[in-house]
């Protein structure tokens, strides 16, 4: 009789803003794989989780995705590790006008968004891989995966493809994988940064939200409550956390 | 960073307000907000349902409340009674609803009015006598409707209730622009089927192959009562505290497919 395995949850983006902070918090009940493109962000990351020895490092650069399957199969098979929910909060923002975007520009952003995500969990619910051990899935889309703004068609798509993606993936791993999509407004993180140093699009957001600008807890209490046992009746659902922005009509 | 591990889920003696309390959802919220730490207000049309909810809550501080929400026009001066009673308030769940289940050539205009008047415009009325000061706490402003996938896909014989659970989720969203400012947050939550008494209500109309079939079309098998309190308690606690406008679907996938 083999020896049950320890199971896992695996964050991609784990070394930085929204991916860094559901590690953390995470880490204090899970076992963590954490992921990330640059080792010594990752080193940072598992130094931030509570008791860092527990948690494993996969440092990988998504845009690879030939290479994700063998990586992370890898990765547990070496280890004799399970994983029983991932996070995919790994995601690269393009801003480009529609007429600069082509299919190099897509290339990238629909790989890291979500081509990489549709690769790992399709690893992990091979039986060869992973035994039945998934249990739960969250995404982090983006609000922009439902509304168009300008510049964002490619990152819109990502997303829309990725809760797309979602929602089938819930249907069919049913009744043992539950799927669900967080959908975050405008988060101050270093992904966004760029886009808020300018005072003129900071000062529209505080204005569009009806309760400012979130921060990275606001999506962390979700995923938490996402993978936990409370939400095991949930699936195939995307949940919006934005301030209230997509209800806001009055801007 | 590592210093506070109290769940955000937890909600130590904020005042709440559960109507609907005597069964079935409402029932079950009312329980789980207790054992989060809030102190609840049970209202229901129904006082022995409401006296049995109170014996499962947790710990003291809990008060019954019952009122009739068909006498819309007193909820005004009901609230405060219960804010000057119990305390000011965080929040209010509005569960009490009733169906009707009958299809449209047997449904009259005062049966779809009552429908309305319970599940819709008293939500409402509560919404508005809220915001005073006699009646909120000032903080930490939280209001949930139980709404229904009702709300977003049809069915023979659920006319009534569509409509008033549709009309929920529109007047949620407007609310919690208004409310913003506040900072009083407003969401819905919309189960899909739930073994409540409501539902056996409705179930018990049904042959067994619609029955079969209803289960069919839920990834996950029909729901608890629970699944949608958990729901419920986390958009009323600070682990919602960026999330308003919103409504949050608990229903084992049935909506995805």
């Amino acid at each position: 009789m083999a020896q049950p395995e320890t199971l896992y949850t695996l964050i991609t983006g784990a070394s930085s803003g929204i991916g860094e902070a559901i590690a953390a918090r995470l880490s204090q009940e899970r076992r963590l794989i954490l992921h990330g493109r640059d080792t010594g962000r990752l080193q940072a990351a598992q130094a931030r989780c509570a008791g860092p020895e527990r948690h494993l490092l996969w440092q990988y650069d998504l845009r690879d995705v030939a290479g994700i399957a063998p990586s992370l199969g890898a990765f547990i098979g070496e280890r004799g590790i399970g994983v029983e929910c991932v996070v995919h909060s790994a995601a690269v923002l393009k801003i480009l006008p529609v007429r600069m975007v082509d299919h190099k520009a897509l290339d990238e952003v629909l790989k890291v968004n979500f081509i990489s995500a549709a690769e790992i969990v399709s690893l992990l619910v091979k039986k060869r891989v992973n035994q039945q051990h998934l249990q739960a899935v969250v995404f982090i889309s983006s609000i922009a995966s439902r509304f168009g703004a300008p510049g964002f068609s490619m990152y819109s798509a990502s997303k829309g493809a990725l809760d797309s993606f979602m929602r089938t993936i819930a249907v069919e791993l049913a009744p043992r994988v539950r799927v669900n999509s967080i959908l975050p407004g405008g988060i101050s993180t270093r992904m966004t940064s760029g886009l808020l140093a300018d005072p003129k699009v900071a000062a529209k957001f505080e204005r569009d939200y009806p309760l400012g600008l979130g921060n990275p807890e606001d999506i962390v209490n979700a995923v938490e409550f996402l993978t936990s046992d409370r939400a095991r009746w949930i699936t195939g659902q995307e949940l919006i956390v934005d301030g209230g922005r997509t209800a806001n009509i009055s801007i | 960073m590592k210093g506070d591990t109290a769940s955000p889920m937890e909600m130590p003696d904020r005042r709440i307000l559960v109507t609907g309390a005597a069964s079935g959802i409402g029932r079950s919220t009312a329980v789980l907000l207790s054992r989060l730490g809030a102190k609840v207000a049970c209202a229901d049309i129904d006082q022995a349902g409401i006296d049995e909810t109170m014996g499962l809550l947790q710990g003291p501080g809990h008060t019954p409340w019952q009122f009739d929400f068909k006498n819309i026009h007193a909820v005004g001066d009901w609230l405060a009674a219960l804010a000057g009673s119990f305390g000011a308030l965080h929040g209010f769940v509005h569960a009490a609803g009733i169906p009707a289940p009958v299809p449209l050539k047997a449904l009259s205009i005062e049966k779809w009015r009552e429908v309305f008047l319970v599940n819709t415009e008293a939500a409402l009325a509560l919404a508005k006598a809220f915001p005073g000061r006699r009646v909120y706490a000032g903080e930490s402003g939280s209001i949930v409707f139980i709404s229904s996938v009702m709300a977003q896909v049809g069915s023979p014989a659920a006319i009534a209730y569509s409509l008033s659970k549709a009309a929920l989720d529109g007047v949620m969203r407007s609310l919690a622009l208004e409310f913003a400012p506040r900072k009083i947050r407003v969401n819905c939550v919309a189960p899909g089927f739930v073994r409540t008494p409501m539902f056996q209500r409705v179930e018990r109309l049904w042959t067994e192959e619609q029955r079969a079939r209803v289960e069919a079309l839920h990834p996950l098998g029909l729901g608890q009562p629970e699944d949608v309190a958990n729901a419920v308690a986390f958009l009323l606690a600070d682990s919602a505290r960026w999330i308003t406008g919103s409504v949050l679907v608990v229903d084992g996938g049935y909506t995805a497919q």
